[in-house]
């Protein structure tokens, strides 16, 4: 049954449309260097409740386990991830209490078999994986390899600090001072008619000083639920927008606990579906997209 | 003029009346709580501490059972028991009487183990009656209504975000990020937890307001 508020809005938004004047375009549009997806890592799952034998998880190490879940409970399974300087990925399989390795084509290499169920790790420098055991949020200390390190004490790096100036699309961040790049903070404005910024999130800052940053923005056009879509920019060290990503899907199967990676230029999503495992990647290093005129 | 039409569509919208899902009299009913009680009740669930005995790794009524626990093991934070809607009281007498703690859909509802699921957490959280699971994600919109304030920045500690037949958290406050902070029964963590969240994981859920809410 169509909803009268529903014809009412589709009016209004239509009325929005032809009021508007002609010719009105972002401030930025016709200049941002907006980047598409370069390729999609596709790993294949195994669900538990299937009774395919070749699927169980014995048998099929190189893929990763899902549980579909039920009415009131969400679907589990990878969560968390992180890539290593080779382009190689280390996803969580929590269900099956491992980490499993691919290379960059998504080629399956090795499980760790750590025990328990992880939720989110993270590479950090000196050759060490910071994995979180997600019923705990404790920190163990593994190698690249996948060996345990029990004697060392994992840390992870401090979020940097966001914050968004409420109804006025912009926010700042803190940016660390890496190499020859001063750091401080970094001013972030977002300029796109009828659409507004709610929360902003470092991703990191490169070696060069150039911040990666996520921003969730809504339209407010669905009043029936909540409504977000997520952007990944660019920075330069000297705060210049350098580019943008604006086609992230967020249908999650499994909500991500690492959503986002960056590694060498390059962005990394995760985004675990209830047929396969995806990790989305862009390449800010190439040459970007414009708007034609 | 389509502006004109514009303004006369939204008045009509804005004073339209809205469906109402729930019975007068169960409203009337419902217990009255403060924000600052919802939100020390899920502060209470996550924080409860409990050390997991060795009974408690195994369900006498499930064969496939798999604790997320182990003997020994310190844990804090009342665990995730789908179907479940034990507070700490209920649940420390359960796990003395040897039912296991936690459990999962997969295993089907577990009469023989105790614990709490996202609807039984949201309940409790609420002031609703232990005594029996009343409401679930798909419900709660019986006893909660869906604000009209803007969801990005007006929400109070002690409403929820709702997907019916998925998930529901307690929604507890805003980070200067524009993030937010929840508590919830997570199944993915097998517990109650608090912490922060962006809104992406929360496309498409709905915000709701406790109708026995005292502002």
């Amino acid at each position: 049954m169509v909803r009268p508020s529903g014809i009412i809005l589709l009016c209004l938004l239509s009325g929005h449309l032809v009021s508007d004047p002609p010719g009105v375009q972002p401030e930025t549009a016709a200049n941002l260097c907006t980047i598409r997806l370069a390729r999609v890592i596709r790993i294949p799952v195994s669900t538990i409740g299937t009774q395919d034998p070749t699927k169980s998880p014995s048998v099929a190490p190189a893929t990763l386990m899902l549980s579909p879940g039920a009415k009131d409970e969400l679907p589990d399974g990878p969560d968390g991830f992180d890539v290593l300087d080779d382009g190689s990925l280390l996803i969580t399989d929590p269900l099956r209490g491992q980490v499993s390795s691919f290379d960059s084509a998504g080629k399956f290499r090795k499980a760790w078999k750590i025990g328990f169920a992880a939720d989110s790790l993270t590479a950090i420098a000196n050759d060490v994986v910071v994995v979180r055991e997600s019923s705990t949020e404790q920190l163990h200390v593994f190698d690249r390899e996948g060996q345990a390190r029990p004697s060392e004490r994992g840390t992870l790096p401090e979020r940097p600090q966001a914050q968004v100036v409420a109804g006025q699309n912009r926010g700042r961040i803190t940016r660390p001072a890496i190499d020859s790049a001063h750091g401080g903070p970094l001013e972030i404005q977002f300029d796109k008619p009828g659409i507004t910024l709610v929360s902003l999130e470092s991703l990191g800052t490169d070696h060069k000083g150039d911040t990666y940053v996520a921003l969730e923005s809504t339209s407010g056009g669905s009043p029936e639920a909540i409504s977000v879509n997520k952007y990944v920019r660019r920075y330069s060290a000297e705060g210049k927008l350098l580019c943008e990503i604006s086609d992230i899907p967020l249908d999650y199967y499994v909500p991500p606990v690492d959503e986002l990676r960056v590694h060498k230029g390059i962005v990394y999503q995760l985004q675990t579906t209830s047929s396969e495992v995806r990790v989305n990647v862009w390449d800010t290093n190439q040459m970007c997209s414009r708007p034609s005129r | 003029m389509v502006s004109r039409l514009s303004l006369v569509l939204l008045i009509v919208a804005l004073t339209s009346e809205q469906p109402n899902h729930a019975q007068p009299s169960v409203i009337a009913r419902l217990p009255r709580a403060t924000r600052a009680e919802v939100v020390a009740r899920a502060r209470t669930l996550a924080g409860h501490t409990w050390v997991c005995g060795a009974s408690n790794v195994h369900a006498s009524c499930s064969r496939k059972y798999i604790s997320d626990w182990k003997p020994g093991q310190k844990i804090t934070g009342i665990p995730y028991r789908w179907g479940g809607i034990d507070g700490p009281d209920e649940f420390n007498r359960k796990l003395a009487n040897g039912l296991a703690a936690g459990a999962h859909s997969r295993y089907g509802v577990l009469s023989c183990a105790a614990g709490i699921d996202c609807s039984g957490f949201v309940s409790l959280c609420w002031g609703l009656s232990p005594t029996a699971h009343a409401y679930s994600t798909s419900t709660l919109r019986q006893i909660a209504g869906k604000p009209k304030y803007n969801w990005f920045t007006d929400m109070k500690a002690g409403d929820v975000l709702d997907k019916a037949g998925s998930h529901v958290v307690l929604f507890t406050g805003y980070n200067p990020d524009g993030t937010i902070n929840v508590c919830e029964a997570s199944g993915s963590k097998a517990r109650v937890v608090c912490g922060r969240a962006t809104w992406s994981r929360f496309k498409n859920y709905i915000p709701l307001q406790y109708k026995g809410v005292d502002d």
